[in-house]
């Protein structure tokens, strides 16, 4: 395979746990909010594909995709849905608070917003180590971009000159409402107004320019040691929250997400026979390994607390 | 952990300087920290000592907590600190949402060592937004390590501890009005000085369980008592979130008598909290009503006549254990006169 295959193949993958999660969430075996990354893939895996695994991923509620991407393992991610005692958190987590740190993915919050911060904090850490060969993703959507903590975690990357880069991946969504609803400011002249670099892609379903415009901008984080933006803009296909769609609600464009798909390769019939068979068995797999680990217990409830 | 004659403010100055010469980790980060007052005096030239380690900030609480938790994910031991404990309250989302939670929330997959120190206002028209004890609101939350150091001794053992040894979000509410008295045979011993509560002064009649700058106050009410023949028994709860429990009740079940004596508000407050601990085990063991003793339920006003009013001290400290001691709101024991405890404080040239 070469790149752009590979880049596929993986947001495919990726695509194809998340239609597994929406099949058994009816069965109750997943008993946690799920938000759904379907239509948002290519840019994990865009993104990902140019991050080295000691590169530090901050992510957020929205994080399969990035779990995924970064290489955090099926197995681990079902049985940590379906709150067994073998998931990456032994239950304790579960969607919105993916995590694995061998695979520089660290926490998820469900707090828009709050790891932003901490991606900043981690970079200014490996800045006063000398430590040059790592950097700090930062990844939100456009509603984080409303929050005090976006521009102060900004400017601070900025004032310091730490490897961050700020990734937006922007669906046009905060649960329901419309950046029109939301924001006055232009993006681009926002961030040149802190002095960081931006880069931007308008499209966001395709793997291969993703994979592009994410060289640049980790590469102008990695030789200038200092932070870059890269917005990306996506396509939430799925409701906010749960495995359903919202397109009956009527408070989206109609066809605007129909006029995406047909832009986005994971929806090629073609590449999905291609590969299909062989997820299916990975997933399968995954899906015995969460099944087949117990519950936890009363002696996990009080674990790690401090 | 035993110190002669050093300030407050003196102790937590070394703790500092220890903490950054010892561990090459310790990062301090907060408004004013290289600034010519340092803090209160509690960071001066450590900039100039170690520039990349010792960070002034934006004025952003909210994101600098997170810088920290960051740092601390990334190997480095955060100290965050807040020229007043009300400007902690910006923090709250990263403390309590994040800090507090993170090691459990990802099923120990991480952990956050840092230090919040927070210090309480006091005196000279503080008013209602520099003046607040948060420990309540902060001991609630599972996750978070809370503690009044109410000497040197005890901030000496507590802040090394927190530092070198414990991994875990510790929250240190300093209190301003302590910062500049000098302490005597002040003895801290403890091998765990996150968790505990500290016996002060046995006693046979009356306990007092208090917390901060109301542990000296409830020491003068103890000297004063002790004239007329009332034997006051002192717990400085220390811990506010990890406090002593058999300590208390083995008191209360020698005395019979509480008072409890805290710098904060009484609702669902410190008192409510001793008296839980109580309650949970044995009633009876009260031979009487709990007397509480924090700020009158108002925010702080700012005018010193009203401020005098609003703080107890050790006039109210007195009364109430003599009322204990006498099961009677009518009692022979003169009290103290009623001095602004601000002005006690200020003029007082210990050591204690």
């Amino acid at each position: 395979m070469d790149q752009s295959q590979r880049l596929e193949y993986e947001a495919l993958r990726i695509r194809m746990v998340e239609e597994r999660i929406i099949e058994l969430y009816p069965s109750d075996l997943i008993q946690s909010p799920i938000h759904l990354s379907i239509g948002q893939e290519a840019v994990a895996v865009g993104v990902c594909a140019n991050l080295n695994p000691t590169d530090l991923v901050f992510i957020t509620y929205r994080g399969h995709a990035f779990y995924i991407a970064k290489g955090g393992k099926l197995p681990e991610l079902f049985a940590e849905l379906m709150g067994r005692r073998d998931g990456i958190s032994q239950g304790k987590a579960g969607s919105m608070h993916l995590a694995s740190p061998i695979y520089g993915v660290i926490g998820a919050s469900a707090v828009v917003a709050s790891t932003i911060s901490h991606a900043v904090g981690a970079a200014l850490a490996s800045k006063i180590k000398c430590e040059t060969d790592k950097i700090f993703v930062a990844n939100f959507g456009d509603g984080a971009m409303e929050q005090g903590a976006f521009y102060e975690s900004m400017n601070f990357a900025a004032l310091h000159k730490l490897p961050v880069l700020f990734l937006c991946e922007d669906n046009g969504l905060a649960v329901h409402s419309k950046k029109s609803e939301r924001q006055s400011f232009d993006l681009a002249t926002l961030v040149q107004a802190f002095n960081i670099p931006f880069y931007d892609l308008n499209e966001g379903f395709d793997p291969m320019k993703v994979f592009t415009v994410s060289k640049s901008a980790v590469g102008t984080v990695r030789s200038t040691q200092s932070p870059a933006f890269l917005r990306i803009k996506t396509m939430r296909y799925m409701e906010h929250v749960g495995p359903g769609e919202d397109l009956d609600i009527g408070f989206r464009p109609s066809g605007e997400i129909d006029r995406w798909k047909a832009k986005d390769p994971i929806s090629n019939k073609t590449l999905i026979s291609k590969h299909r068979d062989q997820i299916i068995l990975e997933i399968d797999a995954a899906v015995k390994f969460a099944l087949d680990s117990p519950l936890p217990t009363i002696e996990d409830l009080l674990t790690d607390v401090y | 952990m035993s110190t002669n004659k050093i300030t407050y403010r003196d102790a937590l100055a070394i703790s500092m300087e220890r903490a950054l010469a010892n561990n090459a980790n310790v990062i301090i980060l907060g408004q004013g920290v290289t600034d010519f007052k340092g803090l209160f005096g509690t960071t001066i030239g450590l900039h100039e000592k170690y520039p990349n380690r010792v960070i002034e900030v934006p004025l952003a609480e909210d994101s600098i907590a997170g810088i920290c938790i960051g740092a601390s994910l990334n190997g480095m031991y955060p100290i965050n600190t807040h020229i007043r404990a009300d400007f902690g309250l910006l923090v709250f989302n990263q403390l309590i949402n994040l800090a507090a939670k993170y090691r459990y929330m990802f099923g120990g997959l991480f952990e956050v060592p840092m230090m919040m120190r927070m210090i309480i206002g006091r005196s000279w028209g503080q008013g209602a937004q520099h003046s607040q004890s948060l420990q309540s609101l902060l001991a609630h939350i599972p996750g978070l390590r809370v503690v009044m150091p109410s000497s040197p001794a005890a901030i000496l053992a507590s802040y090394e501890y927190a530092i070198e040894k414990y991994r875990g979000p510790v929250v240190m509410l300093e209190h301003r009005l302590l910062y500049e008295l000098e302490f005597q045979d002040d003895v801290f011993i403890s091998d765990t000085p996150l968790d505990g509560s500290r016996l002060i002064r046995e006693g046979s009649d009356i306990t007092v369980v208090a917390t901060s700058v109301m542990v000296l106050e409830a020491k003068r009410a103890a000297e004063y008592l002790s004239r007329f023949g009332i034997m006051i028994e002192i717990i400085d709860l220390h811990s506010i979130s990890h406090p002593d429990k058999e300590m208390i009740l083995n008191s209360v079940r020698k005395t019979g008598k509480l008072v409890v004596a805290d710098t904060s508000w009484s609702a669902y407050g410190v008192a409510a909290e001793v008296s839980r601990i109580i309650n949970e085990i044995d009633p009876s063991m009260l031979a009487a009503p709990v007397i509480n003793l924090g700020m009158q339920p108002a925010p702080c006003p700012t005018s010193k006549s009203l401020e005098d009013l609003y703080y107890p001290d050790v006039h109210d400290l007195v009364n109430a254990a003599a009322t204990l001691h006498f099961n009677s709101f009518v009692h022979d024991i003169p009290l103290p006169e009623k001095q602004s405890m601000t002005d006690f404080y200020k003029h007082f040239k210990g050591p204690f």
